[in-house]
């Protein structure tokens, strides 16, 4: 039991990182999408 | 377990790596490039920046070098709960920003720094502090960051420290320069980017390679048992109050977080912000777990250097190519800030010194371009010149954190309470800065009635922090009465006890100073400000619509027969 809150309490970082980085790419690839079709830069 | 010896690179291969980074992300640059750039976009990315871009952007700019180091560091001197003393505490800062930035962009809309935003509410006293506190603190930040560069440079490979640290002022100089603000934030997305799938990599990888958390376990009984607890009070008083206090300081004093906040579509600010913290706090945490895997297994830092922690445990534990997977996100995760900062500093050079003190709301769009690329010129020409001389930055960096500590209650209060008064804002933060000094440097014995008197204008610096965070979510009297309440308590258990955390002591005591100063001086005051004014004085430099005045801004009242205005959000 020890040892699987342990790995949980070490492993559940990269996890969330990945969920987080999921969400930043998407949103992103959805700006650019929007920006091309409005016509205007991006950033 | 001090057999480590770090991995070693040739010259070739720590120079390919550099040049496929900084050589991608300058080309990356291209994309976006245009001949001729406006002053708005340069500083501000016209403040249509969206949620995604925005989010990495805020993120990256977070995290700096010294993150994931001092993360470890943390998780290595205070086990299970250091990671999470570094992290968690500066991801919060990040979510404690937007209720604040979110007032900035509704009483200056047009804004491209905080300063401005002072000058238009106090005038040029005030505006100067912030202008000088940020400047300093972004060179210091600049010359941090290439020092890392140096140091990763000079012990993974046969290279000089001074190689690491030019190739990385001219490589981020060189995707910066043309379009300022605009590259910053592309770049930081594909930093980003490749930073936290570097970090999702390295944290299982070294787990497992390790043996897994089996062998982890079998080691808990060689830590102490502070270092066995979640809820060490020892890691919360030595690491995470004091780093509380300092980035609440830094995330309102730092011009490189006002910058996103004035360059968010302001719809997103709120989505941007809390993805932002919950990407800050995940990485940190996860690569401070590097420090705790040390400890747990043993790994004593090679030469008793903190810093040498993660490189270390890398190498001992995976494969050369994870090793240029955690070179590649120590350069990103310097190069990010450090782009920033020259966004920052040049921002500051454009809009508060020149647009605001010399050309006096009158300025040339296309002289105010080149004064901010000659900054940035200067700025890395500065960070190399100091970060290879190695010097000790030390009281320096100390003195940043205490004027930043000292600006946060009179900018909030400037932008929400109508009675504070340009005096009040500049005594609040010398008095702030003293008080400081009087503490960090052991200017006067702490014990008997000035320890006491001390201990109590630190709680009220604790009153102070937690009360503004009360006000930032919930309104007024969730913020007084947080503030009062945190202030009695702390009051009770301080005295005779703050005194032995000298760091903690000191930063709160920077808030508790010039909160109290920052009333007192307010309230002698007859004047009242309108808060309209603001929105009128700040405007875009390249269409001029700023209105001009010979009146002295703070001296400009609204006559509303001394009724106090202090508004919510």
């Amino acid at each position: 039991m020890e040892t699987l809150i342990l790995a949980t309490y070490i492993l559940v970082w990269p996890v969330i990182s990945l969920a987080v980085l999921s969400v930043i790419v998407f949103a992103t690839l959805r700006d650019f999408r929007c920006a091309r079709r409005e016509g205007r830069d991006v950033v | 377990m001090n057999d480590a010896s770090l991995h070693q690179f040739s010259i070739l291969t720590v120079l390919l790596l550099l040049f496929a980074f900084y050589g991608g992300t300058y080309l990356l640059t291209l994309m976006i490039k245009k001949k001729n750039e406006d002053t708005d976009a340069f500083m501000v990315s016209n403040r249509s920046v969206d949620f995604g871009m925005g989010a990495a952007s805020m993120t990256a700019t977070w995290i700096w070098a010294a993150s994931f180091y001092a993360a470890a560091t943390s998780g290595y001197t205070y086990g299970i709960s250091g990671p999470l003393h570094y992290g968690f505490w500066g991801a919060l800062m990040i979510l404690f920003i937007y209720p604040f930035g979110k007032r900035f962009r509704k009483l200056a809309p047009n804004a491209h720094t905080l300063g401005e935003l002072i000058h238009a509410r106090h005038g040029s006293s005030s505006q100067l502090i912030l202008a000088g506190s940020n400047v300093l603190g972004s060179v210091i930040s600049l010359m941090v960051n290439f020092t890392a560069a140096g140091a990763l440079v000079s012990v993974l490979s046969p290279l000089p420290f001074q190689a690491g640290v030019v190739i990385a002022g001219v490589g981020v100089l060189s995707y910066t320069l043309w379009s300022g603000f605009r590259a910053s934030v592309l770049t930081d997305f594909a930093q980003l980017v490749a930073m936290m799938a570097i970090a999702i990599l390295i944290i299982p990888a070294i787990l497992f390679a390790l043996g897994g958390p089996e062998v982890l376990i079998t080691n808990f009984d060689k830590i102490t048992p502070e270092q066995a607890n979640l809820f060490s009070v020892d890691a919360l008083l030595n690491q995470g109050a004091p780093f509380f206090a300092a980035v609440l300081a830094y995330s309102i004093g730092n011009q490189t977080i006002s910058q996103r906040l004035f360059a968010v579509r302001e719809d997103h600010i709120k989505p941007t912000f809390i993805t932002a913290t919950l990407g800050y706090g995940a990485i940190v945490i996860g690569l401070g777990m590097i420090g705790l895997m040390a400890l747990l297994t043993g790994v004593e830092p090679l030469n008793g250097n903190m810093n040498n922690l993660i490189p270390q445990m890398v190498s001992l534990y995976l494969p050369a190519g994870f090793i240029m997977l955690f070179f590649i996100l120590v350069i990103g995760s310097l190069s990010s800030p450090a782009d920033a900062d020259l966004c920052a500093l040049s921002a500051i050079a454009m809009a508060d010194i020149y647009g605001k003190n010399i050309a006096k709301d009158k300025p040339d769009p296309r002289k105010m371009l080149l004064i901010g690329r000659l900054t940035m010129v200067a700025a890395t020409a500065i960070g190399v010149m100091l970060a290879s001389l190695s010097l000790d930055i030390l009281v320096m960096l100390v003195f940043v954190g205490a004027l930043w500590g000292a600006i946060v209650f009179p900018v909030i209060a400037s932008c929400f309470w109508s009675r504070v008064t340009d005096k009040a804002f500049t005594w609040a933060v010398i008095a702030g800065l003293v008080m400081f000094c009087i503490v960090r440097f052991s200017l006067l014995p702490m014990t008997g009635v000035v320890g006491i008197v001390f201990e109590l204008l630190a709680s009220v610096g604790g009153g102070v922090v937690i009360g503004l965070m009360a006000f930032g979510f919930f309104g007024r009297v969730a913020g007084l009465s947080a503030g009062v309440l945190v202030t009695l308590v702390l009051g009770y258990y301080s005295v005779d006890a703050l005194r032995d955390y000298q760091v903690l002591m000191a930063s709160l005591t920077a808030y508790g100073a010039s909160t109290l100063v920052c009333i007192a001086l307010s309230l002698m005051s007859d004047s009242r400000f309108d808060f309209t004014l603001i929105r009128k004085r700040v405007g875009d430099y390249d269409s001029t619509e700023i209105t001009s005045t010979n009146t002295p801004v703070s001296n400009q009242v609204m006559p509303n027969n001394g009724k106090v205005i202090l508004e919510s959000q």
